[in-house]
């Protein structure tokens, strides 16, 4: 058996565009490229997670994984069924999550929006009410069960959200985002139900751009930008594209393009990425040579108050900043 | 058989789950001042208004039409409502990316609505019999329900039309508002159509209600089903044509939002 | 007044709504045998409830649009207070409000061949400079209960074609029976609208002295009523903290 043939999700030259129109009189016609030919394959029982930043195409890839948009280029298959033809099918047998807080019915209980999504997925009304009683006890609503949704946290709402992605017991779960707005706490709990689920042998698609959140609980994940995977592989793999090179970090007042251009034209620099920081801006720079680079500062930035400069070893968040290129 | 006790059952719940998650009075207060004060002002105004201009034996003409119009608050207002209302709790991408029957999806919009404007009009005239004295005695009180029935299912009809056309856009309750005053003028409700200019009648027996109106005016005054089926047929067949029109709208519209368009509704 | 431009609901009030109950009066009342009086009513009928509507409503879709962004308490944070606010939300109304009359009017023209039978000029002035107060305290006073109750406004809506009733827009009250009569005599609005119609007419009372001077003596009282009303939502806003929750 190929691979191919065995993967749970397979994406080949997946393409995607928008096009939205400007302007009130003369209108003009704006393409945003959205999916630039993706491929993925993603193997049954795999926990996937799938990382970019706002804008890089993540939902817009879950969107089509989960028949909700319709590719304009390539083909995409989920357990074996093509997304646009056998659609159905496909719905029969996935779930899917999006954050946030809508999608749900805040004028019924929580057990109520579960029972009318049940019978929207036609699950007999019998099964529908031994699962519906299990995964509000497994995500800790039985209590609140009888409450209306309006009356939910922002973290029951979510774990609403996924109980009813799990109603019709998918092969395959969808997770668009499903941590943001979360507090920390809930968004440890929410991970830690997810991962229980991979583990229990669940194929799960997961979207987010939070590098700590793949890299805990990913088997695998790519990383997005601009509608391309830019890198694949294990969080370890990833880490690797910048392992030969270190970081150097350091406060400063007073940065200008001129400065910022200085920095980027230092030799071995790959990427330079400026924050604010209270009253200054924080400053990391990637670099082969983090000794020279530092020897140099002191000559690129004349005239500005430097301080607080040091030096490490990249983190995979350094490994995602590298990769996705972003600067402010 | 058991299947399709089973089927029954399912649409029973979510019929009643859908009214209670959607229905758009679905408060004390939203109920009263929308119908019962809106209703009974309606009628109050359109009877004064109409003995003033022609005379207190025109009472009951002025009555009855406005009391059947009332469908077309549950019809256009409630259908366009729910609507709205699952745009607004983001909920239609979930419905959408589900195995649900479409077509059972699209048409359960409707069904409370048809119920709850059978409720209004009954009430209606009830109250038109109590304050204007509408003799029913003479009145063939199961024909007149049969065309109060069918109204109801043909105003909410055009309203799954604009409850699609809500879709895409945003102020659909602007449409709800302008469609709910138009069947005042264009349907025979205070003023025989003949009085309309020619092109304007054209439009009127495009509309719900207009042969459904005449049909029950007759039913109140006695006559029998065969005088009136031609205009209940008619009815019927208008109705039905904007329910199809609204489903071909509602699945032309999940297909261009699939293709990407109509991002802020799915 | 920008937004009045854009706003699908704003167009409807000042156009539609007015256009829609001209053109049914005026289609009734399209038979032989029509009186003066009755012609005045189908003329001016559509404008005064097309006024009346967007001076309320802008008010209150005001109050409820803060409600929905979640911004009413906010508003209460601001060095303005809340009735110089409302203040300008009403004139505002008031203002647009008068422009329903240009399309009901052209309609009753154009469309009817209809147009009033007769105008006493100085009366008619006074009179409608009357309504514009009746209707500016009415809705200066209705809008902080918008303020308070939620349901306040979703009620008033509900009473709308009541209002037209009682105050007599597109008939006299005197057709209604005598406690309802009662009730309307409570309205400032019913007093003016009466001396606007009368000034358009020669058949009947033309009281004018009385229905100005309760016109006026109502709105004051309706003002004065205003006063508490703000001072109470000021109370909730910022003691009780209960604005929030509305």
């Amino acid at each position: 058996m190929s691979s191919q043939a065995a993967a749970a999700i397979q994406v080949t030259a997946l393409g995607k565009k928008f096009v939205t129109k400007r302007g009130t009189f003369r209108r003009t016609r704006v393409e945003n490229v959205a999916l630039a030919g993706v491929d993925l394959a993603i193997q049954p029982g795999e926990l996937f997670g799938l990382l970019g930043p706002n804008g890089a195409g993540k939902t817009t890839a879950t969107k089509i994984l989960t028949t909700l948009l319709l590719p304009d280029t390539g083909s995409a298959r989920v357990l074996g069924l093509d997304v646009v033809k056998e659609t159905d099918a496909v719905r029969r047998r996935i779930g899917f999550v999006f954050g946030g807080e809508r999608g749900l019915y805040w004028r019924l209980s929580g057990l109520d929006n579960l029972r009318y999504f049940a019978d929207l997925y036609r699950i007999p009304p019998d099964v529908s009410r031994r699962r519906i009683a299990n995964l509000l006890e497994r995500l800790d609503l039985s209590e609140r069960q009888h409450d209306k949704v309006e009356l939910y946290s922002r973290g029951m709402k979510q774990r609403l959200h996924l109980a009813r992605g799990l109603l019709n017991d998918p092969e395959v779960l969808f997770l668009d985002e499903p941590t943001i707005g979360l507090d920390p706490v809930g968004a440890r709990e929410l991970r830690v139900m997810v991962r229980e689920l991979a583990d229990a042998g669940k194929t799960i698609f997961l979207t987010t751009h939070y590098m700590f959140e793949a890299d805990a609980i990913c088997d695998r994940i790519a990383v997005i930008k601009k509608g391309a995977i830019v890198a694949e592989g294990t969080p370890s793999s990833i880490k690797r594209v910048v392992e030969h090179e270190g970081v150097v970090e350091f406060e400063v007042m007073g940065m200008t393009p001129e400065r910022l251009a200085g920095l980027r034209d230092l030799p071995g620099v790959s990427s330079v990425v400026v924050a604010d920081h209270e009253l200054a801006q924080l400053v990391t720079l990637h670099c082969a040579h983090p000794a020279d680079v530092m020897t140099q500062l002191g000559v690129i930035l004349v005239g500005a108050d430097l301080k607080k400069v040091s030096s490490r070893e990249p983190t995979l968040e350094d490994a995602y900043v590298h990769l996705i290129g972003e600067s402010t | 058989m058991r299947r399709v006790a089973l089927e029954a059952q399912v649409f029973a719940r979510s019929t009643w789950l859908q009214y209670v998650a959607l229905f758009q009075w679905a408060t004390v207060t939203g109920y009263i001042a929308y119908k019962v004060l809106l209703p009974i002002g309606q009628i109050l105004f359109f009877v004064e208004f109409g003995v003033f201009a022609t005379g207190r034996q025109n009472a009951l003409y002025f009555a009855l039409g406005n009391a059947l119009q009332l469908t077309a608050n549950a019809g256009i207002y409630g259908v366009i409502a729910t609507v709205a209302n699952e745009r607004q709790y983001g909920t239609l991408p979930i419905l959408l990316g589900s195995p649900a029957n479409r077509l059972i999806t699209f048409l359960s919009r409707s069904i409370v609505n048809v119920i709850d404007g059978l409720v209004t009009v009954i009430v209606a005239l009830a109250l038109v019999v109590v304050l204007f004295g509408l003799d029913l005695q003479r009145a063939n009180l199961p024909l007149l329900a049969i065309c109060v029935l069918v109204i109801s299912l043909t105003t909410a009809g055009m309203g799954l039309l604009f409850g699609s056309v809500g879709l895409v856009m945003r102020d659909s309750i602007v449409v709800a508002n302008v469609v709910y005053y138009l069947f005042l003028i264009l349907c025979g409700i205070n003023f025989p159509v003949s009085r309309l200019p020619g092109a304007l009648q054209l439009i009127s027996y495009g509309l719900p209600l207009t042969r459904g109106v005449e049909a029950a005016r007759q039913a109140a005054a006695g006559a029998s089903l065969i005088h009136v089926s031609g205009l209940l047929a008619g009815e019927l067949i208008v109705g039905a044509v904007y329910a199809s029109c609204g489903y071909v709208l509602f699945r032309l519209f999940e297909t261009y939002s699939r293709r990407g368009g109509l991002q802020e509704a799915y | 007044m920008r937004l009045r431009f854009v706003s699908p609901f704003a167009v409807l009030a000042w156009t539609f709504f007015p256009l829609v109950f001209a053109a049914l009066g005026l289609f009734v009342l399209n038979r032989p045998g029509v009186t003066s009086t009755q012609l005045a009513y189908g003329v001016l009928g559509g404008g005064l409830i097309g006024y009346w509507g967007v001076t309320y409503l802008d008010a209150g879709n005001g109050i409820q649009d803060e409600r929905w962004n979640g911004t009413l308490e906010q508003i209460f944070a601001v060095p303005t207070p809340l009735w110089a606010i409302i203040l300008g939300k009403v004139c505002g109304g008031l203002l647009w409000g008068m422009l329903s009359f240009l399309p009901t009017l052209a309609l009753a023209f154009f469309g009817f061949h209809a147009f009033l039978p007769h105008i006493d000029a100085l009366p008619f002035a006074v009179s409608f400079a009357a309504l514009t107060i009746s209707f500016f305290a009415v809705a200066f006073m209705l809008t902080p209960l918008f303020a308070l109750w939620r349901w306040a406004f979703s009620m008033l809506n509900g009473f709308e074609l009541g209002a037209y009733v009682l105050c007599g827009f597109m008939f006299p009250v005197t057709l209604l029976p005598q406690w309802a009569q009662a009730v309307a005599g409570l309205l400032p609005p019913t007093w003016a609208t009466r001396a606007v119609y009368a000034s358009t007419t020669t058949e009947g009372p033309h009281d004018y002295v009385v229905w100005w001077a309760a016109t006026i003596g109502l709105s004051v009282v309706y003002l004065v009523g205003a006063s508490f009303l703000y001072e109470l939502v000021q109370r909730k806003a910022r003691v009780s903290g209960e604005l929030a929750l509305a």
